[in-house]
This record gives structure tokens, C-alpha cells and sequence, in this order.
């Protein structure tokens, strides 16, 4: 099948954790960064050409997916491109999605004329099977495909689209920026159309200052009854990474087994970039409990319900629980940690005391000394 | 087609079968058995290429080569699939002129492969063996090479004098030229055992090997034809001291053993926290661990991918393992893949891969440590049934 794919990078929403990275390259579950998941979910699916679209702080971004080689996507034709702002028509930041894809027209129009197109955001991640979204898209014959979650809405979240139906599955009401009741779906932020059918679209709505893929295209012009919207409901786990106390239960959530197999042991492995650590030490003194723990760590003191990333130095007699410790930071002997998230190249000295609360983890920016 | 002319490639001798590694090596040929957590024993020699600037090696297989072949592919975990460097496998193969056919022994396979040399123009080819775990620069034993205006430099390590008569023993002179080498002698004159490692001028060992095939009474091997023949013809030979770890992984106790000293505060052999010496290996996309609320871990090495919700000290745990609520695992290897159900008891063991160790089964005993250790061992994908025992020393 022919389809090709973009990801869009940026739209940073989690303060001190995206200040210098998007969040397509936010660290996520020990070894990932959000983008993992999305690269992986459409490679699997057999798409061979996807195209980046990011706007700024991108190097950490380019730095981890490279030349696309641990996706599969290093290829003779198509493979991964980075459609930052010099590559684009215009060096301005863009209002909308459609907006983005038109000033990156020049990806949009390589390759055969009877593509599809799969577009996904950074925060939403989930092991979904893109194969079979296409495959209903296609058999519906409509205009769009919305990949939807439900129970993700419940009265107090704010989704960017959100779809009620009834019991066939027909749309009864789209809303945009909305704090939906729980009887509304989700948008998973994945989309699927044809490339005439996108292409088409951004011409006519870029001329008449439209932007938007969900207020413009999805809610406007359903409104108008002008689009045919097919709805894939994805019974799978999906985890919506769009602030700063969701990514932090979204984290600490792969404890649970239901979780990290769906996720992880789901329709295909989750690719990520290869760092060559040696497996983690267990110390002779270590207490180590309810927690996820990537390669490389040497482990002295106790960890209890948290996430460690790779190359993590946890000391003797430190402390650490219902904590997220990123790449190569360094506890200190005794340190006490309690609902923290520590960024990259972090050192916390001996001692030290840190504490958040489940409802609001303390942050520590990437190499800071505390 | 272009070859860019190289300094040093390294050709790497992993035909062996490493009949002493028993069931471990019944379908893997001994390069491939793992080692460490989430290695391969190739995967230090390879990575010792890598580390010391040798970007081209050619690797002989012969015994049960496919895993081998599979796991090397086109190098690219190592960093060896770029246009001026390669990590070739070279089986046996058949030629025109009837000189082909399985190697009959270690200077037959790089006899064999003499176009394969050729192709690079090196000035030195280092011969290495897919057998042992240790991390050595092979840059610095080329530079002593060739400072001291040598044709074959050999890699020696000091053993215990009472060990010596089961290694190759070089016999040197105040400058550490070799004037004798003895194939495991009775009454060993030296501690300087070979290691295995040799560094030869190109046009040197290319004449020698021409000469060797032609001899019928040859073996063909590097111990005892080629090093004798050069030496006997008054080449100058060096000996090479290395003084770091270095473990001949041949048999199981070895393996064992060998495994085991990767753990520890300050452990025997330290692949940790290096970031200037990494041993690459082939990469499987698996998540982090997981380790349970009730699981006790200690002393331990735990890959990538594995779940575990029993106890697990002084062990070697691979990726995408699993042990169960209130298994035991003590004093033991568990290679990649492999589940231990709930409740079963694990002790100076090394578990195959994918091999399973059924609900309540005992595997292996305890030893006092001044006892021989009786290292049970399961093949690869063997399965312990469910509340049987596996005695000490015993095989499946």
C-alpha cells in the first residue's frame, strides 16, 4: 500500500521538560522518546516515507532518529526526512497544521500521485495498528479517517477534538478545545485522507486563511457538511502526554503489566535509538521494588514505584520513590527523592532532600547540581 | 570495484565448534553462545576491531553457522557496514582448482581466503580467535609490531607455571624476541602463555601459508606449523605482554566463571561505566525491566526486556527474561529469553536459551566455596517440567 506519513514535532506544552527539546524527543519509559512510538507504529505498518515537521529546538530531535536506520527507514527511496523551517517555503512558524504541510508542499508532492497520507502529533502514544486503520479508511470510502479514544473524556480534561456519536458510530457533535463530558471520544490526533484529498484541501483553505486541521477542516467543515469523517475507535492503550502531571502518571503507569504489555508486548516491537549500555547493576545493598528500569544503571541504594533511564547512578542509602530519573543523572548516598522528575545529566548530591507531590512532581532541569 | 588499501584488517577465526561447551554449543557455534546479560563471546572481539580503528574484518565460520552468520549480518551494530569498512563472514566454499572445502584447520581457512586479503592491500593482518572475553587495543600491539621491526608478534599473557603445559609457551629473550615456542610442553620453560592473538606482515604470513598448504604433513595450524615455520627460519617474532582480564570461555566451568566476574563492587572484569571501551552487540527492541514489588535482586546483572517478580542474587539475568513470584535464582548464567516459573529454585546453573524451568523444579545445589563447583547446564530450549530436579552437574 502506498502511504506515507508525517509527525509533527512540536507543540511543547510540559514547561522545564520541553523548554530546550519538542516533544516528539521527550524521554518517556526508560529507554523511548515519544517519537519512538509513532516512527515504530508506522513502520510496522509499511510506510516508508515520513516527513518530520519541526519548527525549533530540533537537535536533540535529529540527534536520536538520525538517518532514520533503527526504524527501518534508512531507504534507497522515500526514508525519513526533517522538514524544519529551511526546508520549508517559509521561515515563519505556522498557525496550523495545515498551514505546516503546505509549506512543506515539496514532501507532500514526492512520490506516486495515489498515496495516502497518516499524520500524527508527538504527545498521544499508543502501539496501534496504522495497517488497519488504513485498510477501514479505505473501506469506508470517506474523506477522513479520526482515530478516537474512549474514556479519555471525563469532564475536567480539555481535548483539541472531540467527537460524540451514537451507538452506529455516527457523529452527533464535534467540538474543538473542549472540556468534554465523558460521553465524547477522544481524537488520538491520527489522521488519515488521501493525498489529493489533503493537497486539494490546503489549497483552498490556505486562500481563504484557514489553518487548522481540527477547528478548519474536521469541525468547519463537517459543520458545513462538506467532509465525510470515518471514525476508528482504538480499544487499545493510549496515553495522552499533554501536561506535565499527565506525563508524569503516564510514566509511573507503565508498573502496571496491563499497561506495559499493551504498550510495549503489543501488535509490534517499539524501535528506539541503540546506546550499546551494559545491563543495569544490582547492588549487594539495593532495594529495589514496583519499578521500571532501563541499561546501564548502577543501583545501591532503594527504588520504589519509579522510572530510571538509562545510565542512572542511584548511591548507597539513597532514596528514591514514585520518582522519573532521566539519562545519566546521578543520586547521591542518602539522597531522599519523592515525586520528582529529573531531567538528563542531573546530580543530586548526597543528602539532599527533593519532594512534589503526586498531583505536582518537582521538576529538575537537565543538568542542573542540587 | 574499489578497495580502499588498508593498514590492519583482522581476520577472525570462529569455525571452532567448542565441543567442551557441550549441549550450550549442540546447534550455536561457540562465538555465538551468550555471554554477559546481552552480549554474544563474538561481540569482544569485534568490538576490540572497532575500539582499536580496525574497520575491516573478515570472520570464518564453519560450524553451525547460521545463527553466527544471522547475528553478524552486515556488521552495522558494530559500525562496520560503511563503504570503506566491513564485517565479512567467510564460510567454506568450493573453488576451481580443488584447493577448497571445509578449512582442515586455522592457517587453511586464511590460506583459503588469501583474495579476500588481497582485495585491501594491508600491511598487517591481525589473527584473532572468537573464543575469549577480554578488552584489548590491537593498535598498540601493531604499533609494538612494528616499532620493533617484527614479522609475526604474538599476544602472551603470564600463567601460573603449573597451568602452563596446557598452553602454547613462548620462550623470549631479554628484548622479548621470541627464540622458542612450545605447543603445550611437558616441562614448560616459560610462563608466557599465546593468547591466540597474532599480528603478522602481510607478505610475511601470505608466503607462509602458500608453503604450508603445500606441505603434506602439515596440519595447518597456526600453533603448530606457521609460528614453528617462521621461527625456524629466523624471522624476528615478538612476544606482546598483556596484563589485563582475559578468559579462555571454552569450557562450562570457564563460561561460568567468566560470567560471574562481571559482578561485584570491584569485579574481576569491568564492561561498566566505560564509555570509551563499549562492547556493541546486536540490538533487540525490547522495553526496560521490570522488577516487582516482592522481588528481592542483589549482586545482579539484569538485561533489557526481563520481568522479574522472584528473588535473584549473584546472577546474570539476559534480556527478555522472566522469573516468577517466589522463584530462586542464585550463583547462576540465565541467557536470553529464558522463563523461570514460580517457584522453582535455580542454583549454579547456566539456563540455555529460551529454555524454561517449570513451577517448583529445582535446578542445581550449593557449594561451599572451597568445593568444586557442579555447574547444572539446560540447553537451548529445553524445558524443565514442573516440580522435577535437575541434580548438580547434571545436563539437559
Amino acid at each position: 500500500m502506498n502511504v506515507m506519513g508525517i509527525i509533527f514535532a512540536n507543540d511543547a506544552t510540559l514547561g522545564a521538560l520541553t523548554n530546550k527539546r519538542t516533544m516528539a524527543s521527550l524521554p518517556y519509559g526508560g529507554r523511548y522518546r515519544l517519537v519512538d512510538f509513532h516512527l515504530s507504529n508506522m513502520a510496522a505498518a509499511g510506510v516508508r516515507h515520513v516527513g518530520i515537521i519541526t519548527r525549533h529546538n530540533y537537535q536533540s530531535l535529529m540527534n536520536h532518529i538520525g538517518s532514520g536506520e533503527e526504524w527501518g527507514l534508512e531507504l534507497e527511496e522515500g526514508g525519513l526526512e526533517f522538514l524544519t523551517p529551511y526546508a520549508m517555503s517559509a521561515t515563519d512558524s505556522y498557525h496550523g497544521k495545515l498551514e505546516a504541510i503546505h509549506e512543506a508542499m515539496d514532501f507532500l508532492n514526492s512520490g506516486p500521485e495515489d498515496e495516502y497520507v497518516i499524520t500524527c502529533d508527538s504527545a498521544i502514544i499508543s502501539n496501534i495498528d496504522l495497517q488497519d486503520v488504513l485498510n477501514s479508511h479505505i473501506a469506508s470510502g470517506k474523506d477522513v479517517t479520526v482515530v478516537t479514544k474512549a474514556g479519555i473524556a471525563d469532564g475536567f480534561k480539555q481535548l483539541d477534538l472531540a467527537l460524540k456519536l451514537d451507538e452506529k458510530g455516527e457523529i452527533l457533535d464535534v467540538a474543538v478545545d473542549y472540556i468534554a463530558p465523558a460521553d465524547y471520544v477522544a481524537s488520538m490526533d491520527i489522521f488519515i485522507m488521501s493525498k489529493q484529498y489533503l493537497r486539494n484541501t490546503i489549497r483552498e483553505f490556505i486562500a481563504r486563511n484557514l489553518f487548522h486541521m481540527d477547528r478548519d477542516l474536521i469541525l468547519g467543515q463537517w459543520q458545513k457538511n462538506a467532509v465525510t469523517i470515518n471514525v476508528y475507535p482504538f480499544g487499545g492503550t493510549a496515553l495522552y502526554n499533554e501536561s506535565l502531571n499527565e506525563y508524569f502518571r503516564n510514566s509511573l503507569a507503565l508498573i502496571d503489566p496491563a499497561v506495559r504489555h499493551d504498550l510495549f508486548g503489543g501488535i509490534h516491537p517499539v524501535f528506539t535509538k541503540v546506546r550499546d549500555r551494559v545491563p543495569s547493576y544490582y547492588g549487594e545493598n539495593c532495594k529495589i521494588t514496583n519499578s521500571i528500569l532501563a541499561d546501564g544503571c548502577m543501583l545501591e541504594g532503594s527504588v520504589e514505584s519509579s522510572v530510571l533511564f538509562r545510565q542512572v547512578t542511584v548511591g548507597k542509602g539513597a532514596q528514591i520513590e514514585n520518582c522519573v530519573i532521566m539519562n545519566d543523572t546521578v543520586v547521591g548516598e542518602g539522597a531522599q527523592l519523592k515525586c520528582v522528575i529529573l531531567d538528563k545529566d542531573v546530580i543530586v548530591h548526597p543528602g539532599a532532600k527533593l519532594c512534589g507531590t503526586p498531583n505536582h512532581p518537582l521538576v529538575i532541569k537537565r543538568g542542573e547540581i542540587v | 570495484m574499489y578497495f580502499q588499501k588498508k593498514h590492519c584488517i583482522a581476520m577472525l577465526l570462529a569455525g571452532g565448534q567448542g565441543s567442551r561447551l557441550k549441549v550450550l554449543t549442540e546447534n550455536t557455534a561457540k562465538p555465538a553462545v551468550p555471554f554477559g546479560g546481552k552480549y554474544r563471546i563474538i561481540d569482544f572481539p569485534l568490538s576490540n576491531c572497532v575500539n582499536s580503528g580496525i574497520d575491516t574484518v573478515g570472520i570464518l565460520t564453519q560450524y553451525q553457522p547460521l545463527e553466527l552468520n544471522e547475528y553478524i549480518g552486515n556488521g552495522q551494530p558494530w559500525g562496520l557496514n560503511k563503504t570503506h569498512s566491513c564485517a565479512q563472514v567467510l564460510p567454506p566454499y568450493e573453488r576451481h582448482d580443488k584447493k577448497s572445502g571445509w578449512y582442515k584447520g586455522t592457517a587453511n581457512a586464511i590460506y583459503q581466503n588469501i583474495d579476500f586479503i588481497d582485495r585491501y592491500h594491508p600491511d598487517y593482518v591481525v589473527i584473532l580467535s572468537g573464543d575469549h572475553i577480554y578488552k584489548m587495543d590491537y593498535a598498540s600491539m601493531v604499533a609494538y609490531h612494528e616499532e620493533n621491526n617484527a614479522s609475526c608478534t604474538i599476544a602472551v599473557r603470564t600463567v601460573p607455571l603449573k597451568e602452563a603445559s596446557r598452553f602454547g609457551i613462548l620462550n623470549t629473550n631479554a628484548d622479548n624476541s621470541i627464540y622458542e615456542f612450545e605447543e603445550k610442553p611437558k616441562v614448560p620453560k616459560s610462563t608466557n602463555a599465546s593468547m591466540g592473538i597474532y599480528v603478522f606482515n602481510w607478505d610475511v604470513l601470505r608466503n607462509a601459508l602458500i608453503a604450508d598448504e603445500e606441505d603434506e604433513s602439515s596440519s595447518h595450524d597456526f600453533g603448530k606449523n606457521i609460528i614453528p615455520t617462521l621461527l625456524h627460519q629466523g624471522h624476528r617474532m615478538m612476544a606482546y605482554n598483556f596484563d589485563g582480564y582475559w578468559k579462555d570461555v571454552g569450557t562450562i566451568d570457564s563460561l561460568w566463571e567468566a560470567n560471574m566476574e562481571l559482578l561485584g563492587q570491584a569485579p574481576e572484569f569491568n564492561i561498566r561505566g566505560d564509555e570509551r571501551y563499549k562492547i556493541y552487540a546486536r540490538n533487540n527492541a525490547l522495553p526496560s525491566s521490570y522488577i516487582d514489588g516482592n522481588a528481592k535482586t542483589t549482586n545482579c546483572f539484569i538485561a533489557e526486556g526481563s520481568e522479574i517478580f522472584g528473588t535473584v542474587t549473584h546472577s546474570i539475568i539476559s534480556i527478555g527474561c522472566t522469573v516468577g513470584t517466589g522463584a530462586l535464582v542464585e550463583d547462576s548464567v540465565v541467557m536470553p529469553g529464558v522463563t523461570i516459573e514460580p517457584g522453582a529454585i535455580v542454583r549454579h546453573a547456566i539456563l540455555g536459551e529460551n529454555s524454561v524451568v517449570g513451577r517448583n523444579a529445582v535446578v542445581g545445589g550449593v557449594f561451599s566455596p572451597k568445593d568444586k563447583k557442579k555447574i547444572s547446564v539446560i540447553s537451548k530450549g529445553a524445558v524443565v517440567e514442573a516440580n522435577t530436579v535437575l541434580l548438580p552437574g547434571e545436563m539437559l
